[in-house]
């Protein structure tokens, strides 16, 4: 599915990354409370499949309906929506039940995509697992605004690494199979080393020198693949400044467009109000948490990177 | 030079095109110091980032700095390295002998005038008076502020070229207060 296919109401954001625990749920459910502040009609929907914890944000502790009555009773998604408390906010809750994410058939998440492209909402955020499994890749790649959560360490930077390369390749592959050429990347893939292709960027300077006609098709579809970092729990301003390197580099390494939208300072009154099971952008107005969190919404909606003072 | 060419080189330095001078430094020294030493943004990538392309893309900052600058400036394009190696705060103007600098007037104005950075350029960037910076490059101490404002400018000045502030002020001031120290007696 790529973007020519969407008729559809509203924006969709993911949220991914790759590792677990770098705060994507938080930083979902508060970017999403700040655009119901704002007036934006907003679902946020629950895709930790197996992990799903996005209710608790909102003080919901065992959700009346979720994701198991759509892939397991075949119920229509508009039909799982949960109100909040907060006006223009609502819920799609997770798979509460440990489902296994390979459960999903092809059928099943085609149709969970056409659904999520009609929900009634001007932003719809989706809050991806952990990992980088297919269907989680796919959920990504099917976002207007594909934005990574990651932290200042070196796991997270090689995970998100990880997840972006896979979600490019995948990209690619999804791409050129649309176009009649399933097995071409797999297979000049699997033979990478006789065709002294050594990554993924040099596997796709490969196709398009050497057919033309694929390197125009990838032009134009790859020219929607844009990324969005979002640093959570920074302690420090060499921290902040890791973001704008993560940009250089995936940009000089994957030739993709990124965008550094955002950082969030690492504070005890996260961690606070993830405990007491409320939203942190209700009660926490007044941190400078929450100032980052507006700002780097803000960034997300117009496209703009963090504002540099000067920093050497 | 093609407006494409020059976007292409603002790209490798990561800027748009209306970018000030002192992005263009700061953008420029964060990038040297990025792809020229460890960073745990690189470790991970491993030999998919190898130190063959890490040299490669060092060589094209330089390029891109190189040429942008001489755009900027209608003067005599210039193409060579603009600083020596090593770390931002240990360069110095390449013209002077390392061991020897002393940051005066006429060492500030040479090592401006190495960069193809005009004063007016300064001067806006900076929201400084451009007799103000022409004061400080000729040393007409009589005409220059009190030394506690005149530090400030002369680090936002030094930052702005990638000279070492510290050293900039420290060795500047002390002209200035040498200049002091002697007019004192001759005027009582």
């Amino acid at each position: 599915m790529t973007a020519k296919d969407k008729v559809k109401e509203g924006e969709i954001w993911a949220i991914g990354g790759g590792k677990g625990g770098t705060g994507k749920t938080f930083i979902t459910s508060s970017a999403g409370t700040y655009l119901a502040k704002k007036g934006r009609q907003v679902v946020l929907v629950d895709m930790d499949i197996g992990g799903a914890n996005l209710h608790t944000f909102f003080g919901i502790s065992r959700p009346q309906k979720s994701l198991t009555s759509f892939f397991e009773m075949g119920a229509s998604l508009s039909d799982l929506i949960v109100p909040t408390e907060m006006a223009n906010m609502s819920l799609i809750t997770g798979d509460i039940h440990s489902m296994a994410s390979d459960k999903i058939t092809f059928t099943q998440k085609l149709k969970l995509f056409r659904q999520i492209m009609k929900l009634h909402a001007q932003t719809v955020l989706i809050d991806l697992g952990a990992g980088s499994h297919n269907s989680t890749l796919d959920t990504f790649l099917i976002a207007d605004k594909m934005v990574v959560v990651l932290v200042p360490e070196v796991i997270a930077i090689e995970n998100m690494y990880h997840f972006i390369k896979n979600s490019l390749f995948r990209k690619v592959k999804l791409t050129l199979k649309e176009y009649g050429f399933k097995e071409i990347v797999q297979h000049i893939w699997d033979r990478r080393q006789s065709y002294g292709i050594a990554n993924l960027k040099e596997l796709i300077d490969y196709l398009k020198e050497s057919f033309s006609y694929i390197g125009t098709i990838l032009d134009h579809e790859l020219s929607s693949f844009r990324i969005y970092i979002v640093l959570n729990m920074v302690r420090s301003n060499q921290d902040v400044e890791l973001g704008a390197s993560i940009k250089s580099v995936m940009m000089k390494y994957l030739g993709i467009p990124i965008h550094y939208s955002g950082y969030v300072e690492y504070s005890d009154a996260v961690w606070k109000s993830v405990r007491e099971r409320k939203p942190f952008m209700l009660n926490y107005l007044a941190t400078g948490c929450a100032k980052q969190i507006e700002t780097l919404t803000e960034n997300l909606i117009k496209n703009t990177d963090v504002e540099r003072r000067g920093a050497v | 030079m093609a407006k494409d060419d020059l976007k292409k080189l603002y790209d490798v330095l990561e800027l748009p095109t209306n970018a000030t001078l002192r992005d263009i430094h700061n953008s420029y020294m964060r990038l040297k110091k990025l792809y020229s030493g460890e960073s745990i943004v690189l470790e991970p990538l491993g030999e998919e980032f190898s130190d063959k392309k890490k040299k490669k893309v060092l060589e094209q900052i330089e390029e891109a700095y190189a040429k942008i600058l001489a755009s900027r400036n209608s003067e005599a394009a210039r193409t060579e390295p603009l600083f020596t190696e090593g770390p931002p705060e240990e360069r110095v103007p390449e013209d002077v002998d390392p061991a020897s600098v002393v940051f005066s007037g006429a060492c500030l104005k040479k090592a401006r005038e190495a960069r193809n950075v005009t004063l007016n350029e300064i001067s806006k960037e900076l929201k400084l008076r451009i007799e103000l910076l022409n004061n400080i490059e000729a040393e007409r101490f009589e005409t220059l502020p009190e030394a506690i404002y005149l530090k400030a400018q002369l680090r936002t000045y030094a930052a702005l070229l990638g000279l070492p502030q510290g050293k900039v002020a420290e060795d500047y001031l002390a002209r200035y207060q040498a200049w002091k120290d002697n007019r004192t007696p001759s005027k009582e």
